[in-house]
């Protein structure tokens, strides 16, 4: 795995006064209009931290709020089953992540299909293998052919049997977020999981302000366990916030910081990361769209505003609303990780894979994405000002009008001198023909092939397995019996 | 407002301009005026609200219209609808069909069932909008209240949508499934699983749940 580190210029957007102004919106958001929490036990924490509750709506006034913000650390390191794999979250590090959510899949050979568990393990794998994903991620496809109740262990048995980098937790009850500390305890033990996090998980706040019961069941859960957490508003503006950026940044500010402080409120210094998930609909149709101008304007800004309250930033991801690694996915997807790289978003979930506005992990989209991955991380490493770099020797050696391929400074570093993206074609026209006169989606489709049929499993200590399959096992006999609650 | 000067062609183009713009106070008021110059209410219905919302409703397909103007022609299409829906009862003229809608238990998206919603009211229907999180309860009771015809369920997880299916079957336990149409969507439900839970029609968009429901309806008339 290689760990990529943003060396350039950070991309500030908005000016000292402008960041000033979106956090005065959100402190009035937050004072005059407060953010409803569906959960008795996290409004009574809140209340007896000192915030004004009324009703199911909690209001917060700046210094409360800031002093709570200011106990969460700026920095942290997820563990991974491969110490080697661990992963710091804030800083200059960034931390790619594949896709999340998707009830389908799709590829060149199979079209589109409702995702099953052998889908979820082969995104895994890949994400395993690329050296450009630093992350296993959460539900890389919800395997839909388990049942509802018990698909939260499958799912992380398989992140812990097929990959050894590190993975998210479940969010879908807070029964499913005890399960998922307890794994992680096994695999890790429940000390160490308490100084470094094993468990990184995806609350979404069900913009606008308004965060739902099982968000808040899962939030105590971790935050009582030390487990990190991405509080997420998700706003497709237009629908879920306002029509315009600034308004729209500021409710999202003022969210992911209220959901911020009751993590802290809950237990002081737990990881958290502040998640921007920003994008726009349609207002022809309703349909959600990604890739727009205005999301990426949106993605610097709340990336600022992260910054700003010293937190660790999630955004961006390979989003497009296309249904097939097309022009329209390739060019989408990199209209937003470009602005997500030099944002320095410090994680970035849906990095690979994602396809039709969050519907569909897409195979061939998965490793395309990887390839751009690889780019960036050449990108952002920045420029090598050494003499080492500014080759004197070589230019010692060639006489004007000359050519470099020879010199002992070309020798030393032709391998890795500049990216060659594996799934592009550099060829001539006539041997592009003479190939096969292959493109991008039938190169990714054999890609995919040639991954999945050359995959080893990392190993796993026995004991630690056989103790986790105990664990699955006890677990899905005792679900069985519970009455079932949707 | 004054229509007196309208000839009676005039006010029904009036209506429907005023349908398209969204104008709920004018189009609730050239309700009421075609009234009082004696036209049916199924007249006023068909040659001024129906007629006006044809339009909107190809506008909006073909892209012409965008969401928030179609969201102000369903409000003044409602407006005018409450007054005439009485109207219509007592002449004994046809329904256009009560709907219920809501989103299933443990689920909270709501951006497509609320097109829905707007969508069926733009097409005259009377639609009762349960909002998020309905358990089978919640549904039950509604349609004991509001004795619809047609039930709209919505979910957007998978691990939501088979609560589908604990509904349906509550519908069936009360002897009410028979006489309930029940439309099912969200985008990760499919065809294949509608049918599978037992619900008489999958819609793909609002526009599809707008003819399904409409169909239906007519269906059920001529029966
Ligand atoms: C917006 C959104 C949200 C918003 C919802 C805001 C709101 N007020 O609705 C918020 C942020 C709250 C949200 C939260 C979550 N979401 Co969400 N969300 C979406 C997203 C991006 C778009 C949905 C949408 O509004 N589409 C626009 C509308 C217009 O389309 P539509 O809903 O499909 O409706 C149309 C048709 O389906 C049909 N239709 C809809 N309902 C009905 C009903 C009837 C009767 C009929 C006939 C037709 C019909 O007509 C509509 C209009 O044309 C989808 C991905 C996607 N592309 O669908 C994910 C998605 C559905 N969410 C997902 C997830 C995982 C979640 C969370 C669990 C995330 C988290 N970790 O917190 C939470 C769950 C909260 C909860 N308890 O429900 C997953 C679900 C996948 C799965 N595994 O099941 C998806 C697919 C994204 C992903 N890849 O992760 N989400």
């Amino acid at each position: 795995m290689q760990p990529i580190t943003y060396n350039l210029p950070v991309y500030d957007l908005l000016t000292v006064e402008g960041v000033a102004r979106v956090h005065n919106m959100s402190m009035r958001i937050l004072r005059e209009l407060g953010i409803d929490f569906y959960d008795d036990e996290a409004r009574d924490i809140l209340r007896a931290h000192g915030a004004d509750v009324r009703g199911d709506t909690v209001f917060f006034d700046e210094e409360l709020l800031l002093k709570y913000v200011g106990m969460a650390p700026s920095q942290f390191t997820q563990l991974a089953r491969n110490p080697q794999n661990n992963v710091n979250i804030g800083g200059n590090n960034m931390v790619f992540a594949p896709v999340y959510g998707c009830p389908f899949v799709q590829d060149r050979d199979g079209g589109r299909r409702e995702a099953t568990l052998r889908d979820f393990q082969n995104f895994v794998k890949l994400a395993y293998m690329s050296p450009y994903i630093h992350h296993s991620g959460g539900t890389v496809v919800e395997p839909t052919d388990e049942p509802v109740a018990t698909r939260h262990l499958d799912m992380l048995l398989s992140h812990i049997t097929y990959s050894d980098k590190a993975f998210m937790g479940s969010v879908t009850s807070g029964n499913n977020a005890a399960d998922s500390v307890a794994i992680a305890e096994i695999v890790f033990g429940a000390e160490r999981i308490r100084e470094h996090p094993a468990l990184l998980s995806l609350i979404n706040v069900s913009s606008p302000r308004r965060f739902d019961d099982r968000m808040l069941a899962c939030i105590k859960v971790y935050a009582r366990a030390r487990q990190a957490m991405i509080i997420t508003p998700f706003i497709l503006a237009g629908a879920m916030g306002p029509t315009s950026v600034a308004g729209t940044v500021a409710q999202l500010n003022a969210e992911a910081l209220a959901g911020i402080a009751l993590c802290q409120m809950i237990n002081p210094g737990t990881p958290v990361v502040y998640g921007s998930f920003l994008s726009t609909i349609d207002l022809q149709s309703g349909a959600p769209t990604f890739g727009t101008p205005e999301s990426q304007t949106a993605l610097y800004i709340s990336a600022q505003m992260a910054r700003h309250y010293n937190l660790p930033f999630r955004g961006g991801g390979a989003f497009s609303s296309s249904k097939q690694p097309d022009a329209q996915a390739g060019y989408e997807s990199v209209m937003v990780m470009i602005p997500t790289v030099m944002a320095r978003t410090n994680f970035v979930l849906h990095a690979a894979g994602w396809l039709e506005n969050g519907l569909v992990s897409g195979y061939e989209k998965f490793v395309l994405d990887c390839e751009i991955l690889g780019m960036l991380h050449t990108w952002a490493r920045g420029v090598d000002l050494s003499d080492e770099a500014f080759a004197m020797d070589a230019f010692a050696e060639v006489p004007p009008g000359g050519h470099f391929l020879g010199t002992a400074h070309t020798m030393r570093h032709f391998r890795d001198a500049f990216y060659r993206a594996e799934l592009f074609d550099y060829n001539s026209a006539e041997q592009w023909e003479l190939n096969g006169g292959h493109d991008t989606y039938d190169r990714a489709s054999a890609r995919v092939k040639q991954l999945l049929a050359s995959y080893e499993a990392p190993a796993l200590d026995a004991g630690v397995a056989q103790r986790l399959h105990e664990f699955v096992a006890q677990r899905k006999a005792a679900i069985a019996v519970e009455p079932r609650d949707f | 407002m004054d229509f007196s000067d309208l000839s009676d062609e005039d006010l029904w183009l009036q209506m429907q301009d005023d349908l398209y713009d969204g104008m709920k106070e004018e189009v609730a008021a050239e309700t009421r005026e075609a009234l009082t110059r004696g036209f049916s209410p199924q007249e006023v219905l068909g040659q001024g609200l129906v007629a006006g919302m044809d339009i909107v409703g190809v506008d909006f397909r073909d892209g012409v219209l965008f969401v928030p103007e179609v969201l102000m022609a369903a409000n003044a299409m409602k407006a005018g609808m409450e007054i005439l829906r009485p109207l219509l009862a007592e002449t004994g003229a046809e329904r256009i069909g009560t709907m219920i809608i809501g989103t299933v238990k443990g689920d909270i998206h709501d951006i497509g069932k609320n097109l829905v919603a707007m969508m069926m009211e733009g097409a005259g229907f009377e639609v009762i909008n349960l909002g998020i999180n309905n358990d089978a309860d919640k549904f039950l009771e509604a349609i004991k209240t509001h004795q619809p015809d047609i039930i709209g369920m919505s979910a957007l997880l998978t691990t939501t949508m088979p609560y589908m299916k604990v509904v349906i079957d509550a519908l069936g336990e009360e002897g009410l499934r028979d006489t309930l149409y029940v439309m099912v969507g969200g985008a990760p439900v499919t065809e294949t699983f509608a049918k599978a839970v037992g619900a008489d029609a999958y819609g793909r968009d609002a526009a599809v749940a707008v003819e399904l429901a409409k169909a239906y309806m007519a269906k059920r008339r001529a029966a």
